[in-house]
């Protein structure tokens, strides 16, 4: 019984090591990983990129949303946008720190998920944070989406930037971290663009689209801008369950479900 | 940088950061570059170690509630608790169920949660109370008016939002972090670790051959984690955080088991070891 025996040590290992130790850190890495929701799929809508667009942009996903929900689970976490940056670029005016900004840049992305619950109630959709999430697995499996606020609960214990002080872990890695943490099947960013380009094509006219990279590859390319918060790549490369996500274009119609079918319809990137 | 979409351009709040990704730094660069607020410039933060203080119980703990509440009159403290004993056995538990880093970081900070409660308890008639992290993180320069300290988990409120480990699965963010996140947020004026060490050893005073471990009283973090000790009384995170904080730059490891250290080092004065930023 050699596993019971790995088991064991583990557990003495634990109770006598510090929890910095090289020896319980390797030990705790062999042990196994459970799939919380191996079936449900993460879905981000991006604030500045769709829901600040109103309905033109809005109502085709929510419409998207509901026959997809038929098929796949979906967690839809929602971005924050133009008020957020406001708020950051107001805050920074009076200097008030990162986990000032944490906080206050959360509770856009807590309207985001507010609006969109209301359009999709009809449709038994309900909005989860919090504790609220413990009841996911019962609303993933009753009516195959639940919406939550992409930002993580970091609050005043948000990390610091290298420089200034917006905040580094938001509404991408929110959503990252719940798929990561609940075993995902998949991991989607949905966008208005049609995926990673090779600079931000809203301003470069020459950026090319990139349809399949590495974190390692978008590292070395440091890339002054990116269509994903960078910080979710240094993530990415210590996943256990997302280990790819897909970046895609909301405003085309289609492709949210098809990328909920497994297909490569924007650019994948991959933790290896 | 404008909207080069006009028919969206309304939907717009206008602001410095206005359509930016909030990725490109050099855009962002010159709207955030003020130095940063201490928003509570009279804050200390005190951390009572887990497994180091609380699990040993009554003859450590006693001593070093009773030297903070002595202190109450000079400073206004934020007390935050470690896990200790109890969240290193729940956490094998989850890991051998196969459960994720998230899982464990919310299992073990409930434990920090519970230590947190033993303490207020201990210091409730002078005004003490447990606060949740909604509570520190909002509404601490209200209760601090009124009261000379509170006492709240020293985990920060990661839980399922926890980072994946670069090696292994157990959670980076626990109770030397949280301290120090909040204590640079609130851009406090010291944060004092209260462990059963007089401070950083060159190797494992626990374990190492007599007169073999040598305390080091000062030492900066990028340098400690060069020297790659196999032990530290600090966790690495700490460390790395060091080189980005906005204010805090030096922190200080006090041993709670020898009397007078935790009053000295609230002072101001140099016992155990401090590190700073290099």
């Amino acid at each position: 019984m050699e596993r019971q025996g790995d088991a064991d040590s583990l557990q003495s290992l634990l109770l006598s090591r510090s929890l910095t130790d090289a020896e319980l850190l390797e030990a705790s890495d062999a042990a196994p990983d459970y799939a919380i929701l191996p079936d449900a799929n993460v879905l981000k809508i991006g604030g500045q990129s769709i829901i600040d667009r109103g309905r033109a942009a809005v109502y085709p996903i929510v419409e998207e949303l509901v026959q997809a929900k038929g098929e796949h689970q979906i967690m839809i976490g929602t971005g924050a946008g133009t008020r957020a940056r406001h708020l950051y670029a107001l805050a920074a005016e009076f200097a008030l720190p990162t986990g000032v900004l944490t906080d206050i840049g959360a509770a856009v992305a807590g309207q985001n998920a507010e609006m969109l619950g209301h359009l999709m109630a009809r449709h038994g959709v309900p909005v989860v944070s919090g504790t609220g999430f413990g009841a996911l697995a019962l609303y993933l499996d009753e009516c195959g989406a639940a919406i939550f606020p992409g930002m993580p609960p970091y609050d005043m214990w948000q990390h610091v930037p290298t420089e200034g002080v917006i905040p580094p872990y938001r509404t991408d890695a929110g959503c990252w971290l719940v798929a990561e943490v609940f075993g995902a099947r998949s991991m989607i960013f949905v966008k208005d663009e049609d995926g990673l380009y090779t600079a931000n094509p809203k301003t470069e006219p020459n950026a090319k689209l990139i349809e399949s990279v590495t974190v390692d590859e978008l590292i070395d390319m440091d890339l002054p801008d990116l269509v994903i918060e960078r910080p979710v790549l240094e993530l990415m490369r210590h996943a256990r369950h997302a280990k790819t996500v897909q970046v895609i274009n909301g405003l085309k119609p289609g492709l949210i479900t098809r990328a909920l079918a497994g297909e490569h319809v924007g650019t994948m990137i991959s933790a290896a | 940088m404008t909207d080069p979409d006009p028919p969206f351009a309304s939907k717009d709040v206008q602001s410095t950061l206005m359509r930016q990704t909030l990725v490109d730094r050099e855009l962002i660069r010159p709207h955030t570059e003020r130095p940063v607020v201490r928003l509570l410039s009279w804050l200390h933060v005190v951390t009572i170690g887990g497994r180091s203080i609380m699990d040993r119980g009554r003859d450590a703990v006693v001593p070093v509630v009773d030297e903070l509440r002595a202190a109450f009159g000079e400073h206004r403290m934020l007390i935050a608790t470690g896990a200790g004993i109890r969240a290193r056995h729940v956490m094998g538990v989850a890991l051998d169920l196969g459960l994720p880093t998230g899982v464990l970081a919310s299992l073990a900070a409930t434990e920090a949660e519970q230590n947190g409660h033993i303490v207020a308890a201990l210091l409730a008639e002078d005004g003490v109370s447990y606060l949740p992290h909604t509570s520190v993180g909002h509404q601490l320069a209200g209760h601090l008016a009124a009261s000379p300290a509170v006492v709240s988990n020293g985990f920060p409120p990661y839980e399922m939002f926890e980072f994946p480990s670069p090696v292994g699965k157990i959670p980076q963010h626990r109770t030397d972090t949280g301290a120090f996140l909040i204590a640079d947020a609130y851009g406090a004026a010291r944060v004092i670790y209260v462990k059963d060490v007089d401070g950083v050893y060159t190797c494992d005073p626990a374990t190492a051959a007599e007169g073999e471990a040598e305390l080091i009283p000062r030492v900066g973090a990028a340098e400690l984690l060069a020297m790659d000790l196999d032990t530290l009384p600090i966790d690495r995170m700490v460390l790395e955080l060091m080189a980005t904080a906005k204010h805090q730059k030096e922190i200080q490891i006090v041993n709670g088991l020898t009397a007078g250290h935790v009053t000295r080092a609230l002072r101001g004065e140099h016992v155990g070891t401090i590190i700073y930023t290099d």
